[in-house]
């Protein structure tokens, strides 16, 4: 991985501080009272994790390593590994959460341009979001879902309008007021020119990569 | 902490979810049934956004985008009187608890917000400190269930004696703001008890009971072999306990159960031979709801014919 950047792309998910420590207690993502410092180190997470039951990663050793302000816990690929449950959070007696610690370390990779191959195939996901006011998973997952579920899936999704009207629903889409509200308030914030910044640092890195192609055609 | 004789029956907005609208849509026509027959005061708008969930988790959206969306849903609530905000899905309680929360403590994410509103011509948006309590104004659909158990227990239909059921409750509900679940966040009971006032034989402890569903958000997507062990786990565990129904209160736990279950079992060589539902599709048909024309049980991968006419309902 070659592309560092020194900003961060959301001062309050991932506020610049000295330690890492300092950054997780500060992110907006993690709850003010946070238990990071009164962790005892007793394994409860790992426990009951089940990340920590089918693979190496291990919540534990990750909150001791940023404890010890070990950066180079943010370039673990065990850390993509956490499914959000919360069951750490919840089992934790020292109200210590290392489920949303995880969410922060991989905000500082993503800063460091890694994990971006997660996030590529998401940067239609705030226009669509922005126009039609709900999420839409991602078109490569949904090939995915296609190639993994039965006719009785295909044939609901094809009459999808049907169902719902025969159900007495709506349209799935949000009435807007003609203000075009969402895509303002989402331009206000920010979200734009944060996923700006991500398009351009995939560019940069599949730019990267076809360089250092050229450069092993050139050898050979 | 949350009782569950305060949960209210009126100035509910209904909470709509991206995954009910495109995978499960038969969840919000059934919880709207139960909600006519238990004559509980609702509203459905078609202003309210989905709650940018799947994006916060996927690692995309940021706090301050997440809680910025979720101000404007808040705003939608109070103009139309409708402060009760009610999900069918926990990540969308998770976050729109959490959004109120931050909005309420947090001065600069208040300002931030309501500036960037007041800078679109958005005035009327504009979140006031404290209009709304990240307690007293957030519940589950399944709370709202809970809180009418016996009356639904009286309005039951069927006859689910004999039917072994058991529940998965969503992590989202119940391990994020533990300390306002109904019950222990340990042992969650809340659907159990719903089958059990409609005559079921719930299985209320089973290994797995609090394993997540293995969806993981981009898990099963960027992840699959991962997520489906869980999921497989999960799965075993209900067939060692012998349950012939799952009930679940979350979409993405049920798009992880019902249409991932084929794909285990040709993927693992096995068969399993219980169906699933959401707890709102499962009140509506013990309060006589259509199968398919409010159920929408049409719409699952697991098919219900058989399970369906074991408790003697035509489909």
């Amino acid at each position: 991985m070659t592309y560092v950047i020194s900003e961060t792309l959301s001062e309050y998910d991932t506020p610049i501080c000295d330690t890492l420590a300092e950054t997780v207690k500060k992110s907006l993502r993690t709850s003010d009272t946070i238990g990071i410092d009164r962790c005892l180190q007793c394994g409860a997470c790992t426990s009951s994790c089940p990340a920590a039951r089918f693979t190496d990663y291990n919540p534990r050793t990750m909150i001791k390593r940023v404890m010890e302000n070990d950066m180079s816990v943010i370039e673990d690929e065990t850390i993509w590994n956490c499914f959000y449950c919360y069951t750490c959070h919840l089992r934790c007696p020292r109200n210590n959460s290392p489920t949303q610690v995880v969410q922060v370390l991989r905000q500082m990779a993503i800063n460091k341009g890694i994990g971006l191959d997660r996030l590529k195939v998401l940067l239609e996901y705030g226009d669509t979001f922005a126009e039609l006011g709900v999420s839409k998973i991602p078109d490569l997952y949904v090939g995915q879902m296609e190639d993994d579920f039965d006719r009785r899936w295909h044939e609901f999704k094809n009459n999808l309008d049907a169902v719902r009207s025969e159900l007495g629903l709506g349209p799935v889409a949000v009435r807007d007021s003609g203000r075009g509200e969402i895509r303002a308030i989402l331009e206000g914030i920010g979200l734009f020119e944060r996923q700006e910044k991500l398009k351009q640092m995939v560019e940069s890195e599949s730019d990267t990569v076809d360089k250092k192609g050229q450069i092993t055609d050139e050898a050979n | 902490m949350k009782q569950i004789e305060n949960i209210p029956d009126c100035g509910i907005l209904l909470f709509k979810s991206c995954l009910v609208s495109v995978e499960y849509p038969g969840i919000e026509s059934s919880t709207t049934y139960v909600f006519d027959k238990l004559g509980i005061d609702y509203l459905v708008s078609d202003e309210q956004s989905c709650c940018t969930g799947l994006g916060y988790y996927f690692d995309l959206f940021d706090q301050m985008s997440t809680t910025a969306v979720a101000a404007r849903n808040f705003a939608i609530a109070r103009k139309n009187g409708y402060n009760n905000i009610t999900p069918m899905c926990s990540t969308c309680y998770a976050i729109n608890k959490e959004a109120c929360a931050l909005l309420n403590s947090n001065d600069e994410v208040r300002s931030n917000i309501n500036s960037v509103f007041k800078q679109a011509g958005l005035d009327d948006l504009i979140y006031e400190q404290n209009s709304l309590d990240e307690v007293d104004n957030f519940y589950h659909v399944v709370e709202l269930f809970l809180s009418k158990a016996k009356q639904i227990g009286k309005l039951n239909t069927i006859d689910f004696s004999g039917v072994r059921v058991a529940a998965h409750h969503a992590c989202h509900y119940y391990k994020i703001q533990s300390d306002d679940m109904i019950g222990n966040p340990n042992h969650p009971l809340l659907i159990d008890t719903i089958a059990k006032s409609c005559g079921a034989d719930v299985v209320e402890w089973y290994e797995d009971k609090t394993l997540t569903c293995g969806a993981g958000f981009s898990q099963i997507h960027v992840n699959r072999d991962l997520s489906l062990k869980v999921t497989h786990a999960k799965l075993e565990s209900l067939k060692e306990a012998g349950v012939e129904l799952v009930l679940h209160m979350c979409p993405n736990c049920q798009i992880q159960y019902d249409r991932y279950q084929p794909v285990i079992e040709k993927e693992y060589g096995t068969k399993y031979d219980f169906v699933h539902m959401n707890i709102g599709q499962f009140v509506a048909l013990a309060l006589g709801a259509d199968p398919e024309k409010v159920c929408g049980f049409q719409t699952h991968s697991v098919p219900l014919d058989g399970f369906l006419e074991r408790i003697g309902v035509s489909f």
